[in-house]
């Protein structure tokens, strides 16, 4: 195929501004899929992503305009999967820059337009939702222009919902994004962006053609993880694969080679020919580091086997999942679990707990703590329960992040009166324009991870947007806080906290578990501890009284039902000691909100 | 052989929002025609039409639970009874009474029908409570249907009393347990109010809860009532017999609609499928009596019984398993091991 007739592109947007049906009308407006064949976002294939109305897994698809092939490579829209956007980006040589004219630059936004900028990406701006009533196309416009330097002539207005402006968005794309370039005589180099598991045929990897071909039968080799397999097909993709004989440059298509597991198949990956190889992969790879942690218990020990299937299928379409067995006193097997951030997490364990149904207590998350020991050495913890005893710490160092604010500045004061009580450090605030503000803060990642996004929202009534990158580990004063219930301590609730808030979390969380914890039969004191000092304490008196006293005129199976239902409502407890523990108890750490 | 019969009345003149049994709002001109029914089932299960659910005539205890039985007339209640089965009199004959239902020529009429045992839906002497419960009666038709009720020649009379209302003190629910003692009845049921309905004051806690619970049992001791039942209490030999034919699981036919049957391992609501009951449902019915069911009952659950005994919620005595004190106030703990 002629390169100079082929167009690799990508839009990037706010998450909401309207990404997945801007790709719907271009599928439909090029004739890719009749309208029969539409179901509405049609790139986003998993019931979650559906659900919660984001793509988390990377797709491409190939467009037939006029002599032009366009191949529409979509990204993640959630800052958790940064690494996987610019893989995607990599593969591109243009970008739709898309904005929600009634909400204007978003943090995420202005993180991935600079991410395809630093690419060096075309941008493409587009401002979408212009038929909304609460469109703002002026002020969306000086936005641009602000943030990024972009004169109004170079803005397609258009409506997605409507199909306006799709044909103008078509030509801009033939004509403003180059064709890609490469050398079809040079060692094949081909750019894994995406990859995913199909139970029939192994990982099927989308892969895009920098420099010469791949050709099906062919032997290759991945150069990340120096793996040799067969080019068993190749192909390009429409809705489903069509096979080929070859991809030559420029060309966006997938790859089966018998992968077992995306693992072994990273995005990011250069893919090459084993008799003629590349010298050098192309650059960005980088190996997964998980950021976020926490362990996941099954409630019914029995699970455990279960469990570790589900987390390997899947870990078998999730590179960046990470997972090892533990144990925890409190809770018995379980694994901890290693995330690119928490909207993964979620995602993770909602799938775990829906398709793989199974019961489960997941621990607060947590990040990897570095401490630096009296002897000099250096350790990283990804779980708090492991912490060394105090005694033997000079330093911790937890990470930080540079947070990014942006917000209507009536709520300046809110934002910042949050992101303090965060631990969060003021770095710069700046005007997009008179009404918007963009602020930067120096923040501990731990201090994000626990519900930070949802307060953000709340204090802004949801206008404020956040995006975060890491900077790197600073010393912080932490300290370990324990929980004791009925005096036995339990790991699984142990948290790291700053030492200035640890008296108001301690009294908060032993607060809650009295809350969440059922009377039993007998008294159960709670206490929080750092070290052998308590610093909080609650008590859940002993239940007096819990009989069914009515018998319903001889109805006794409906007075058997309710005894099987509080029966059954006390198996999903975790049993801690002689204490059957709710999974709200976990969630309440997690909670813990100021 | 079936010796204790079941008859339901679901007709009440106006539902209350806690009730869970079967019972139709304002279609009492249905009562006629619904006597005859019954009249006719009856008839067909004692003349041996439907062969294998035999009734032993005659039977130990008729029971008219509702709804509100106390709806039907002397007429229509004797239609029902066919006047056969009470031949020779019956020891027990119950008919569930809404104070506000019955005046005294209508209780003379159904004692004369052959009913021996009035069961008295007080459910509290305080007018705000009755009100909050949806009662259609006053406390002042529960004194005067326990006068009429004597005076009709009811020697064995059955007072229910609810607890742990919503927004009762326990001054309030001291005062209905003085209010019970002073008609002096042969019979006391202590219900505590089980759902929380929407709209309704906050129910006492459950700390409360049970000092109320333990009070009553003091005071109905003191007085001569022996606790023979978790929510049951009755003066010497006046144990109400065709619930303690429930408790001890034997077989009873249930007629009418909604009606609950468990006949030779069976259990099943009129007009429904048929259920094999389940093992644990002897014990669960069982333990609630103070005495306790014989120690054979619990063959493979020794390990429970063994636990249940650790945390002093269950006893032994010679031939019997039964609740301790302490089990009395916990016996879902005790029921759910079982289940």
């Amino acid at each position: 195929m002629d390169p100079q007739k082929i167009r690799n592109f990508c839009i990037v947007a706010h998450i909401d501004h309207g990404k997945s049906t801007l790709a719907d009308r271009l599928l439909e407006f090029t004739g890719t899929i009749s309208k029969r064949e539409m179901r509405a976002q049609v790139l986003d294939t998993m019931d979650l992503e559906r659900e919660r109305g984001i793509t988390i897994k990377a797709q491409a698809i190939r467009m037939q305009y006029k002599e032009y092939t366009l191949n529409l490579i979509d990204t993640p829209g959630h800052v958790d999967f940064s690494y996987e956007v610019s893989r995607s980006l990599a593969a591109c040589e243009g970008a739709l820059l898309l904005i929600d004219a009634s909400q204007g630059i978003e943090a995420q936004t202005l993180a991935n337009a600079y991410l395809a900028i630093n690419n060096n990406l075309v941008i493409i701006p587009v401002i979408n939702k212009i038929d909304l009533p609460n469109a703002e196309v002026e002020k969306t416009l000086i936005e641009l222009k602000n943030a990024f330097g972009i004169e109004k002539e170079e803005v397609i207005l258009a409506s997605a919902k409507e199909g306006k402006g799709m044909i103008e968005i078509i030509e801009a794309i033939i004509k403003k994004i180059p064709a890609p370039t490469g050398d079809p005589n040079k060692p094949l180099q081909g750019l894994i962006f995406d990859s995913h598991y199909d139970s029939y045929r192994g990982v099927i990897a989308y892969v895009r053609i920098v420099n010469g071909t791949l050709k099906a039968g062919g032997k290759i080799k991945m150069m990340g993880t120096g793996s040799e397999y067969e080019a068993l097909e190749v192909g390009t993709l429409k809705l489903g694969l069509q096979k080929k004989e070859e991809l030559g440059i420029g060309e966006v298509g997938y790859l089966i080679s018998g992968v077992k597991n995306v693992r072994e198949c990273r995005v990011g990956d250069t893919v090459t020919d084993t008799k003629n190889p590349a010298e050098a992969p192309l650059p960005g790879y980088q190996p997964i580091k998980p950021m976020v942690f926490c362990g996941f218990y099954p409630v019914n020990a029995g699970d455990f086997e279960h469990l570790k299937e589900a987390l390997e299928k899947l870990q078998l379409n999730d590179a960046a999942l990470f997972y090892e067995p533990e144990s925890s006193a409190a809770l018995g097997l379980g694994f901890r679990c290693g995330f690119l951030g928490l909207l993964h997490l979620e995602i993770i364990q909602e799938r775990l707990e829906r398709e793989y149904n199974i019961d489960l207590v997941a621990t607060a998350p947590n990040v990897i703590y570095k401490i630096i020991k009296t002897d000099g050495s250096e350790l990283f913890i990804d779980n708090p329960a492991s912490f060394p005893n105090p005694t033997q710490i000079t330093q911790i160092e937890e990470p930080f992040m540079k947070l990014t604010v942006f917000s209507p500045s009536d709520y300046v004061g809110k934002i910042m009166e949050l992101a303090m009580d965060k631990r969060a450090e003021f770095k710069g605030m700046e005007y997009l324009d008179p009404t918007r503000v963009m602020m930067t803060f120096q923040i501990p990642l731990s201090e994000v991870i626990s519900e930070f996004h949802d307060m953000l929202k709340s204090c802004s009534r949801g206008y404020a947007s956040m995006d975060y990158e890491l900077i790197g580990y600073k010393p912080s004063d932490l300290v370990k806080m324990d929980i004791m219930l009925n005096q036995e301590s339990v790991d699984a609730l142990s948290i790291i906290v700053h030492r200035e808030k640890a008296y108001h979390k301690g009294k908060l969380l032993a607060e809650k578990l009295k809350e969440v914890i059922p009377r039993h039969q007998f008294e159960i004191p709670i206490q929080a501890t750092i070290g052998s000092k308590v610093i909080a304490r609650e008590t859940v008196r002993a239940i007096k009284k819990d009989v069914l006293q009515k018998c319903y005129g001889g109805d006794i199976s409906r007075k058997r039902k309710l005894l099987e239902k509080q029966k059954a409502g006390k198996k999903r407890m975790k049993r801690i000691g002689s204490v059957d523990v709710p999974q709200e108890a976990f969630l309440a750490v997690l909670r813990l909100g100021k | 052989m079936i010796e204790h019969l079941y008859i339901h009345i679901p007709f009440c003149k106006k539902k209350c929002p806690y009730c869970n049994f079967l019972s139709y709002e304002g279609r009492e001109d249905q009562l006629d025609a619904y006597a005859n029914y019954l009249s006719n089932t009856l008839t067909t299960y004692m003349y041996g039409q439907v062969n294998d659910l035999p009734l032993q005539l005659p039977l130990t205890t008729i029971y008219f639970g509702g709804g509100t039985p106390s709806l039907l007339t002397p007429k229509q209640l004797e239609k029902i009874l066919c006047g056969q089965v009470y031949d020779p009199p019956l020891p027990e004959i119950s008919l569930e009474a809404n104070p506000a239902t019955a005046d005294y020529v209508k209780l003379k009429g159904f004692r004369e029908a052959g009913v021996n045992r009035l069961s008295i839906g007080a459910q509290s002497f305080n007018d705000r409570h009755l009100k909050t419960l949806g009662r259609i009666h006053s406390s002042e038709d529960v004194y005067r249907i326990f006068d009429d009720a004597r005076r009709a020649g009811f020697d064995n009379i059955g007072i229910d009393i609810m607890y742990a209302l919503p927004g009762q003190t326990f001054d309030e629910f001291k005062e209905d347990i003085n209010a019970v003692l002073k008609l002096n009845p042969e019979h006391i049921s202590l219900y505590n109010l089980e759902v929380q309905a929407q709209n309704f004051a906050p129910l006492p806690d459950n700390d409360t809860e049970a000092d109320m619970y333990q009070y009553a049992i003091d005071k109905f001791k003191e007085v001569g009532y022996k606790h023979y039942e978790i929510s049951n209490f009755a003066k010497p030999e006046r144990e109400c017999q065709h619930n303690i034919a429930y408790w001890l699981n034997k077989n009873y036919l249930g007629i009418g609609e909604g009606a609950h049957s468990h006949v030779d391992g069976y259990r099943w609501v009129a007009g429904g499928e048929k259920e094999a009951e389940h093992g644990c449902e002897k014990i669960i019915m069982g333990l609630r009596l103070l005495e306790g069911i014989a120690k054979d009952n619990f063959i493979g659950f020794e390990n429970e019984v063994k636990e249940l005994k650790e945390q002093g919620l269950l006893e032994e005595t010679a031939e019997n398993i039964k609740l301790t004190h302490r089990g009395l106030f916990l016996a879902n703990l005790v029921f759910e091991k079982f289940v």
